[in-house]
């Protein structure tokens, strides 16, 4: 019944744990994967990290972000195990595979309108290197004197 | 400030506003508002909530979220980016004020 869904999980180690701790964390989190019948399809080490914000009495911290395929009951576990560790200072668990779907699909989308427009002006479907153009603008200047103005209001 | 078009608050009243308000300031040498989505310009797909980079032009010094009238940012995007930024405050990548 329950369906196997990409998730996205970043979790804080506290910066007091070692590194060999933040390896083992790793390790238990492939063990519950694996139990779960789900696999770990990526693991994204920052490392060391000012935090933004002062969470406990840690300023910086260790973060890891593992993309996760499985099932709901699976991320239920880790979220449980994960409040449980008290190495572990903040977590958050983010279910991507709909996301991601969308944004291939506007991907897609566009790619195809924009073939389709080519084709009908005679052009190749794909835009040559040879045409590119600068794709910034350079009005930022004017946004900051803006922002003043309305403040001023 | 608002003109014959009541309230201008749709784009094109808004666009009124801002060419009087250039009209009333002496200052010269500033440019109109730059009224693009970035997200649209810029063609991302999906606001990464871990791409501070990205974020951080939308999070003024008081670490508020820019509203939509000032940024640019198009409704549909302005939402993604509220979760978005609501996602990177929890995981202390933005602050949630700071002062």
């Amino acid at each position: 019944m329950s369906q196997t869904r990409q998730y996205e999980l970043v979790y804080i180690v506290s910066p007091d744990a070692s590194e060999q701790a933040v390896a083992e964390l790793h390790t238990q989190i492939e063990q519950i994967v694996q139990r779960f019948n789900g696999t770990l399809d990526k693991t994204e080490n920052w490392g060391r990290r000012k935090l933004a914000y002062e969470i406990g009495h840690a300023r910086e911290g260790t973060y890891v972000v593992e993309t996760i395929s499985g099932t709901g009951e699976l991320m239920k576990e880790i979220d449980r195990r994960l409040r449980v560790i008290d190495t572990v200072i903040r977590h958050l668990t983010v279910r991507i595979d709909e996301d991601l779907r969308v944004a291939d699909r506007l991907h897609a989308q566009r790619k195809s309108t924009q073939a389709r427009r080519r084709t009908a002006r005679g052009l190749p479907p794909e835009p040559q290197p040879s045409e590119r153009r600068g794709d910034r603008d350079d009005d930022d200047s004017g946004d900051m004197g803006l922002e003043g103005a309305e403040v001023q209001r | 400030m608002s003109g014959e078009r009541g309230g201008g608050r749709g784009r094109g009243g808004k666009k009124d506003d801002k060419d009087k308000a250039k009209g009333d300031r002496p200052r010269g040498g500033f440019f109109r508002r730059r009224r693009v989505c970035k997200f649209c310009a810029e063609k991302i797909d999906y606001i990464n909530y871990k791409d501070v980079r990205l974020l951080s032009p939308f999070i003024p010094e008081r670490g508020k979220i820019q509203p939509r009238r000032i940024s640019g940012t198009c409704a549909k995007h302005q939402r993604s980016l509220q979760v978005a930024i609501a996602r990177a405050r929890q995981l202390a990548l933005i602050p949630y004020v700071t002062d």
